[in-house]
């Protein structure tokens, strides 16, 4: 049930004919999404779902309230504006409260692929097949999902605006373990492309790992070590510092790029080879081009040179402090070269390779420190070349560090993330801090 | 009919609703007087009858068995279909303003079906027959498709067909307190802790949450289901410019499976300033000197050490597999239940979907299962599963531990944890008691950051509050402590355990597991109780 921009624009027009107040704004997304998940080598659990959530936000003198459900007809529609308008009513007022935006010119990205739309349980039977087919032929035992969805997420607000995005995505994950269960491997693939899922590339990923792992290793002392982190445990760890992009918190002390009397915005705080930017209209991995309050989304750099150049602002505290607002990331590319992770562990002459992070928590903003654990094969480096796996680590480290001490980057790549579109390279990182060590696999 | 069974009927006043008691009708309602457990008053003599006779999923009642009738029509050998309402009302203050009124509703139907021998799920939130027969054959063909890759066919252990309803007692229903009434307690909590000099931002909010299904099995079960739950919060932030440092600290009240009454008793008014105190003696408190240490930890911060330890690894689910690709497996296996060491003797873990107060208390899980209480972990030795309907048969139990719970109508029902509690110590020991008997420790309380690796072995919690104890007596505030173990070796350290009057509920509405990720309540009850851990240090130094 995703619906088009007519059918959206429709339901958005009944909302706000059936408003009272004059500052009213409508949110509407709809998506059909369809899994099919694989244990023990074989078919879980399946599914198929069909979504429609109608988002209302009325506000009357800066008193607002949000009244959301899976109305889409207009009684139930009309239903959720009074029941939104009635709340406002109650609401005390809120002096961050900013008028509704009016028409924006939005960047129009390409992110839907007929293909995707068409899959169903067959193609999906099929796919979760070729997996298995690699799996069983290396004696081994695959878990994962098969996920793809068509959605679409349209705003309209009382002051005329009305935005609108569609996009498909299919994501396929597989994990292979070795039946005694002493090595373990992972793959992913995320697109909004069909053609990019490649489920025997993934499948063989997960089990060279799962392979390679095959009899467990040694415990490494904890310490620092010169590390690779393949592209996906980069992205685990760069997630803290996305959300540490904010320039209130900033402003208000409580983060990593707080200054005496404001923030960090123009101080070169990282090596010179960083630069990390956000892009909605990257044609290989397009992302939604509006934030959630309507603002458009815009190529951003928010950092160049290892130079930080801007933090995002909500409308409210970019006026507040005289700057023009910068909606937060949608979408994350940190620049790279071009080495694979095989040459970049050619590179370092003794070292630990790891696949991707677990479990990540945040123990202190104000370092962006974070916690979590190897996971799914690591690896010792000795001599440019690897040296067998190596038992699970917890790390307590911060994306900063990858930042500052990254001695080579490679070539990026998609991983797999829920919530952004994230394109990052493997890097080798000196003094990478491992706590403990960990008996799992 | 057990005792407590009858004083539970009497209490919830349903027995006597003749519109839902039907001969037939089976009732498995948690006993509310089991000791130790919170206090849970019960609900008014008809609440729960109304808010059942007055359900909008009565209206849907026939399309759901047109569901069930069009899944078997397609070949279901079995099917399942739930009707479920969510309703949640978030209302949050900064400092000195609102900062989110929102109310969000989901209602729609998902239909489980059996084919083949393979499991297929639909959901819509269009309620018509033509939605719903559409689905219960989308389910069934995916079920089939899926069978042609399955080695052996899903087996269902027996469970007895039931028909009946509950609701969680509630003394004052949360939707029915004022908005306004609700908003300026907690712009009064925020103005208390805004007025102790140092505190530069205050978050207060309450989520109040009302969960609504209908179950209807093709084996002829139906079961009729409210569930209210409530999340009081508030934390308070002090920042030190000058030294670029800053530290937050929250109320420790936990969420409940209850109504308003337990937001009130939370009292985030008259706690405020103390909140706020002790986010300034926090920013002011010495850092930790990081190594082995005795640790006291506080139900407040060990209900969470539970639920990662011990709830997640005793899921059977993960043991075999199925979890292993994204929340991973577990350190226990089959072959180690009634063998294995996981603890000291007196580590008594008990798993109950009957608690009272308990965020995962039901009478029925989402297989009509009855709601259970037994042993996981017992003098020490692992000796139990959580189990499903499909998970019993694969270790030779002929019934289901009724762990099956789906978050949504969208989602498919799958094994979800069940309260899971640490037994108090029989010594009677008062928190105060624990500390006098500890040479050189650390008090710990409250949910700090937590991670733990994908089999549950090695963990590294933080917390709330930190308090320094020296020769039996708390001496100063700390700073950035966390704590490091193996499951192991932690519960073995446990050499002391506060006694029945020290028990308390921590609890969480997102326990998370399942592609696509899915949200589960539960809570954890623990006394106070002593181990010994790697303590860190997680600041930058002094």
């Amino acid at each position: 049930m995703t619906l088009t921009r007519a059918e959206a624009q429709s339901l958005i027009k009944s909302a706000l004919k059936a408003a009272t107040l004059k500052d009213v704004a409508v949110r509407v997304r709809s998506s059909s999404t369809a899994n099919l998940r694989f244990a023990n080598n074989a078919p879980t659990t399946s599914g198929e779902v069909e979504r429609v959530d109608l988002s209302v936000t009325a506000t009357r003198d800066r008193s607002s309230a949000t009244v959301s459900g899976t109305a889409r007809d207009p009684a139930g529609v009309a239903e959720l504006v009074r029941r939104a308008e009635a709340l406002a009513a109650l609401a005390p007022a809120d002096p961050e409260h900013m008028p509704p935006l009016g028409p924006q010119t939005y960047l129009r990205p390409v992110a839907e692929d007929p293909a995707v739309i068409k899959v169903g349980p067959e193609a999906r039977v099929d796919a979760v097949a070729r997996v298995l087919k690699v799996a069983r032929e290396g004696k081994l035992e695959a878990s994962g999902m098969y996920v793809h969805g068509h959605q679409s997420l349209a705003l309209g607000t009382s002051a005329g605006l009305f935005a609108y995005h569609a996009e498909t995505e299919v994501t396929l994950t597989a994990t292979c373990r070795t039946p005694d269960g002493s090595g373990s491997g992972w793959g992913g693939a995320m697109s909004h492309r069909l053609a990019d899922i490649d489920a025997v590339a993934v499948a063989r990923r997960a089990a060279d790992k799962a392979e390679m792992s095959r009899g467990g290793g040694p415990a490494l002392e904890p310490g620092a070590y010169t590390v690779v982190l393949e592209a996906q445990a980069v992205a685990d760890l760069l997630d803290f510092l996305r959300g540490s992009l904010g320039a209130r918190p900033a402003d208000e002390g409580r983060s990593f790029f707080s200054r005496a009397g404001g923030n960090a915005i123009g101080e070169s705080l990282f090596g010179a080879q960083i630069k990390l930017r956000s892009d909605p209209m990257d044609p290989g991995n397009p992302s939604t081009p509006f934030a959630d309050d309507g603002l458009p989304l815009q190529p951003t750099v928010w950092i160049d040179q290892g130079k930080l150049l801007t933090l995002a602002s909500s409308r409210y505290w970019a006026q507040r402090q005289g700057r023009a607002p910068v909606p937060a990331a949608r979408s994350l590319f940190l620049a790279g070269g071009t080495a694979s992770v095989a040459e970049l562990v050619r590179g370092v002459e003794r070292g630990v390779l790891v696949t991707r992070l677990w479990y990540n928590r945040m123990l202190d903003p104000r370092q962006i420190l974070a916690t979590g654990l190897t996971r799914d094969g690591t690896f010792k480096i000795e001599g440019g070349k690897l040296a067998g796996p190596v038992k699970n680590m917890r790390y307590n480290e911060s994306p900063v560090t990858l930042l500052r001490q990254a001695l080579a980057l490679g070539k990026p790549e998609r991983v797999v993330n829920d919530g952004a579109v994230v394109v990052v390279p493997p890097m080798v990182v000196d003094g990478f801090h491992f706590a403990s060590v960990s008996d799992a696999v | 009919m057990s005792s407590s069974r009858r004083s539970f009927l009497a209490a919830t006043g349903l027995a006597s609703a003749g519109l839902l008691w039907r001969p037939g009708d089976a009732w498995a309602g948690p006993a509310l007087a089991r000791t130790p457990a919170p206090n849970s008053a019960p609900a008014s003599a008809d609440t729960g009858a109304r808010l059942l006779a007055q359900s909008r999923l009565l209206r849907d009642e026939a399309l759901a068995r047109a569901a069930v009738d069009a899944a078997q029509k397609a070949g279901a050998s079995y099917a399942d279909v739930r009707l479920v309402q969510w309703q949640r009302e978030q209302l949050s203050v900064r400092d000195d303003h609102v900062s989110n009124v929102g109310l969000r509703e989901e209602y729609g139907l998902g239909l489980r079906v059996l084919a083949d021998g393979a499991w297929g799920f639909a959901a819509t939130s269009r309620l018509d027959v033509k939605a719903v027969t559409d689905a219960a054959r989308a389910a069934v063909a995916m079920a089939r498709r899926s069978a042609l890759l399955m080695p052996a066919p899903v087996e269902l252990a027996a469970t007895g067909v039931v028909r009946g309803a509950w609701v969680s007692p509630i003394e004052v229903d949360p939707f029915l307190v004022p908005i306004a009434e609700k908003v300026d307690l907690l712009l009064a909590a925020a103005r208390g802790a805004m007025a102790v000099t140092g505190v530069q931002h205050v978050d207060a909010s309450i989520l109040s949450v009302r969960e609504e299904k209908l179950l209807i099995t093709s084996e002829g079960s139906r079961v009729h289901q409210i569930f209210y739950r409530v999340m009081p919060g508030l934390t308070a932030t002090a920042i030190d410019r000058r030294r670029g440092r800053f530290a937050s600290r929250d109320h420790e009240v936990a969420p409940m499976l209850a109504g308003f009454e337990h937001v009130r008793a939370a009292d985030l008014v008259g706690q405020a300033p103390q909140i706020a105190e002790e986010a300034l003696r926090k920013l002011h408190a010495a850092p930790v000197v990081p190594g082995k240490r005795q640790v006291i930890l506080a139900p407040s911060n060990l209900w969470l050490t539970i639920h990662e330890s011990i709830g997640h690894s005793t899921e059977l689910d993960r043991a075999l597999g199925w979890e292993a690709n994204f929340a991973g497996t577990s350190f226990l296996t089959p072959a180690q239940r009634g063998k294995l060491r996981i603890g000291s003797e007196r580590v008594q873990l008990v798993a109950d979907r009957t608690q009272p107060g308990g965020l995962a208390s039901t009478a029925w899980d989402d297989e009509a299962v009855p709601a259970q209480r037994w042993d996981l972990v017992k003098d020490g030795v692992f000796v139990g599963w959580q189990t499903t309907r499909d998970l019993a048969p694969k270790i030779g139990e002929a019934r289901s531990r009724g762990c099956s719970y789906a978050d949504s109508y969208a989602s498919v029902a799958f094994p979800r944890m069940p309260n899971v509690s640490l037994q108090p110590g029989p010594e009677n020991y008062t928190t105060e008691d624990l500390i006098n008997a500890t040479e050189d420790g650390i008090l710990i309380s409250g949910r700090g950051s937590w991670s733990i690796d994908q089999q549950r072995y090695n963990f590294q919690f933080g917390g709330q509050f930190f308090w320094e104890i020296k020769k039996g007596r708390l001496t100063r505030p700390l700073r950035d402590v966390a704590y490091q173990a193996n499951t192991v070796e932690f519960w073995n350290s446990c050499d002391m355990l506060g006694g029945a009057g020290s028990y308390r509920l921590g609890g969480s509405f997102s326990d998370g597991k399942g592609e696509p990720s899915q949200s589960n309540a539960v809570s954890h009850g623990c006394p106070p109780a002593r181990f010994t851990v790697n303590v860190l240090n997680t600041g930058s130094g002094a």
